[in-house]
């Protein structure tokens, strides 16, 4: 029996001056171990919903609970436990791959021994370890994506926060990433995945919310979703259907 | 643990970024550098009044040699007599001050110390005449005109030519009423038939300069150097802002900043190191800057720069100083939103600070309504504190005022900075 990690009720957020919510009434749950795809069209609330989250955003209204602690009250606690990789290169670009691990380590109150063997194990899972000790300014595309990555992971964190992981990177990056991303999800870890890339969240997620307005309006697998939407026949298909062919800002 | 991580952190992206490297020792280094020898010239003018005057001397007697006596005892004027060897004449004296090569002439004529001895005898011979003591002389007796010429260039400083005038005029009395009693001495010397006593003629009064110091040996005049070193320093200290502005915005837009703020309990450790780090810097700076005025500034004709020897209160300053100016560029970091505003809302309001508390030019030299003003910037605190220290010698607890002042700045501007943060962390 899988426990809910996310547990999102009636959430409102309206920012100030906003004449509307940027999130309004949206209620979902993310399971353990699930890879649950938070999809929507640009300006959906999508973001809104995860700096909420991670505790970043008050809400206006509602309740959310991570990992059992709640959302405003327990931030310390929940920002123990999970792991974030935002669509921006969140690293330092004049320090070396193992420089910025070792920093976010000890940030994280990783012992040195901890952190020393954590850095080698998941640069060398991540195919980094040749350029282990190269300024991440000199880094492709990718290999700063997979970096960014690694910098999540550091902690071990319950929950995984995944904004956009292989923008902008090529296939073999993109396979390696989502990769992990399974073998994560093998491992217990919770990840919330958040992207425009459909396929790829087609092939990778088990559950998904589709928001649009700051409203959920679709949720559940692939299969159920696809129940609701007799003409759609895959998710990219039943999304624009859903969200319609206008263009969003 | 967490703060030296960022303290770490900090040292290896300052060190790896040579411009910023530059901008943080190299160019106060050269400003400061600047500063001094531009205005060494104008703080020479304000501490000393020497002057190169011509002395033309055609009477060559004794009035010419008390005259040039008394003149060179001032101090502060340095007779000139020969060009390229050759006595200067009169004429040649006109045209050298007319063509503002020297700002002053002294000319003595032929036979003023002859003409000015008859005047004196005749004087005397009427005063014991007064008496019974001697035989009147011829009543109508003219002597020619005898003047001795100051010819002033027109742009020389009124207080200079002042000082001129007042030193021939007090020499010229003293050496009128000296004569004058030694003139009489003799002729009751010749009427009674015997040498009576003669009347001390040395000041009866004498006036004393003393420095208000208790330990005069350690006055130190306000050079350039004096006034440049600490003050620019300054400057250069609170000009911290730059780099950690710059770092700071970076971060926050290069999303780093928001993945340490997901980490728990890292908002005091980021502020802390940096405020660690950046103070560290500032201290660095003020030693630069202080070794500069104390061995490269002399290899450059410039003084030495005198620290006192209060270094445990050089010590202090610095320390306020640099937390002060920590401070005020954290504060500035994480209030703006943008670079663009930080940097140059910043750099602004550290050159009006820095105009305000007397950097630019000395407090004492501002008109009055800016006067008032300097005691609000933190920047006159500091360079309160630094002349005090330097120049006075005073004791610790003399600068405890403008400590506390900058202690005070600094942890407001701590405090309001780890407030902001703290708000932007969750909106």
């Amino acid at each position: 029996m899988t426990k809910p990690v996310v547990e999102i009720s009636r959430l409102k957020k309206i920012y100030k001056g906003a004449s509307k919510p940027a999130v309004d009434d949206l209620s979902f749950c993310v399971m353990e171990g699930d890879i649950f795809g938070l999809l929507g069209p640009n300006g959906a609330g999508k973001s809104t919903t995860l700096m909420i989250l991670c505790g970043l955003l008050h809400l206006t209204e509602g309740s959310v609970r991570v990992l059992n602690c709640d959302v405003g009250r327990q931030n310390g606690e929940i920002r123990k436990q999970i792991g974030i990789a935002t669509q921006d290169i969140a690293l330092f670009p004049t320090m070396t791959a193992r420089e910025n691990l070792t920093y976010f380590g000890r940030m994280y109150g990783l012992k040195k021994k901890t952190i020393r063997e954590r850095v080698d194990s998941t640069l060398h899972e991540f195919g980094l370890m040749e350029k282990a000790d190269t300024w991440v300014l000199h880094f492709s595309g990718g290999m700063k994506r997979r970096l960014n990555l690694v910098a999540a992971l550091l902690h071990q964190p319950r929950l995984l926060i995944l904004d956009e992981p292989t923008s902008g990177v090529d296939v073999q990056s993109r396979t390696m990433i989502l990769d992990h991303m399974k073998k994560l999800q093998r491992e217990g870890c919770t990840i919330i995945y958040s992207s425009h890339l459909l396929d790829e969240a087609e092939k990778i997620c088990s559950q998904f919310a589709i928001i649009d307005g700051g409203r959920l309006i679709a949720s559940g697998t692939l299969q159920e979703m696809l129940a609701g939407q007799k003409e759609a026949c895959n998710l990219e298909n039943m999304f624009l259907q859903l969200t319609g062919r206008d263009i969003r800002n | 643990m967490k703060t030296l991580a960022t303290v770490k952190k900090e040292f290896l992206l300052v060190i790896r970024d040579p411009g910023g490297l530059a901008m943080l020792f190299f160019m106060p280094l050269i400003l400061v550098i600047v500063m001094t020898l531009i205005q060494d010239n104008t703080f020479r003018e304000f501490q000393e009044s020497s002057l190169d005057i011509l002395f033309i001397d055609q009477d060559q007697g004794e009035l010419g040699k008390n005259i040039s006596q008394a003149l060179q005892a001032t101090g502060h004027i340095h007779l000139i007599s020969t060009e390229e060897g050759e006595p200067v004449t009169a004429e040649r004296a006109h045209y050298l001050v007319q063509k503002g090569i020297y700002k002053a002439a002294v000319i003595i004529p032929p036979d003023a110390t002859t003409m000015f001895k008859e005047k004196i005898k005749h004087s005397a011979r009427l005063f014991l005449a007064s008496y019974g003591l001697a035989p009147r002389p011829a009543k109508n007796k003219q002597f020619p005109p005898q003047n001795i010429d100051i010819i002033y260039d027109p742009v020389i400083k009124a207080n200079y030519r002042m000082a001129l005038t007042e030193a021939m005029e007090k020499m010229l009395t003293g050496l009128q009423t000296d004569w004058l009693i030694t003139e009489i001495q003799k002729r009751f010397d010749g009427i009674t038939g015997k040498k009576g006593g003669r009347i001390n003629l040395s000041a009866m009064i004498e006036i004393t300069q003393k420095s208000a110091l208790e330990d005069d040996q350690r006055a130190i005049p306000l050079t350039a150097v004096q006034h440049n070193v600490p003050a620019w320093s300054m400057f250069a200290m609170f000009f911290i802002l730059y780099p950690l502005a710059g770092n700071f915005i970076r971060e926050r837009e290069d999303g780093s900043m928001m993945r340490l703020r997901l980490i728990a309990g890292s908002s005091f450790s980021v502020i802390a190191g940096k405020f660690g780090f950046y103070l560290t810097i500032c201290l660095l700076q003020l030693v630069t800057m202080l070794a500069a005025g104390l061995y490269l500034m002399p290899m450059l004709g410039l003084s030495k720069l005198a620290l006192g020897s209060n270094y445990a209160g050089i010590i202090l300053a610095g320390l306020a100083v640099a937390m002060a100016a920590t401070g005020y560029g954290l504060f500035i970091a994480v209030y703006f939103k943008t670079a663009q505003q930080a940097l140059s809302f910043g750099a602004i309001s550290i050159v009006i600070l820095s105009a305000i508390g007397g950097i630019w030019v000395p407090v004492l030299v501002m008109p009055p309504i800016m006067q008032e003003l300097s005691p609000f910037s933190p920047l006159n605190w500091g360079l309160s504190a630094f002349n005090d220290l330097f120049i006075r010698n005073t004791p610790t607890a003399d600068i405890l005022p403008s400590i506390t002042k900058l202690m005070a700045f600094a942890v407001l501007t701590l405090t309001a900075s780890i407030l902001v943060y703290k708000s932007r962390l969750r909106l």
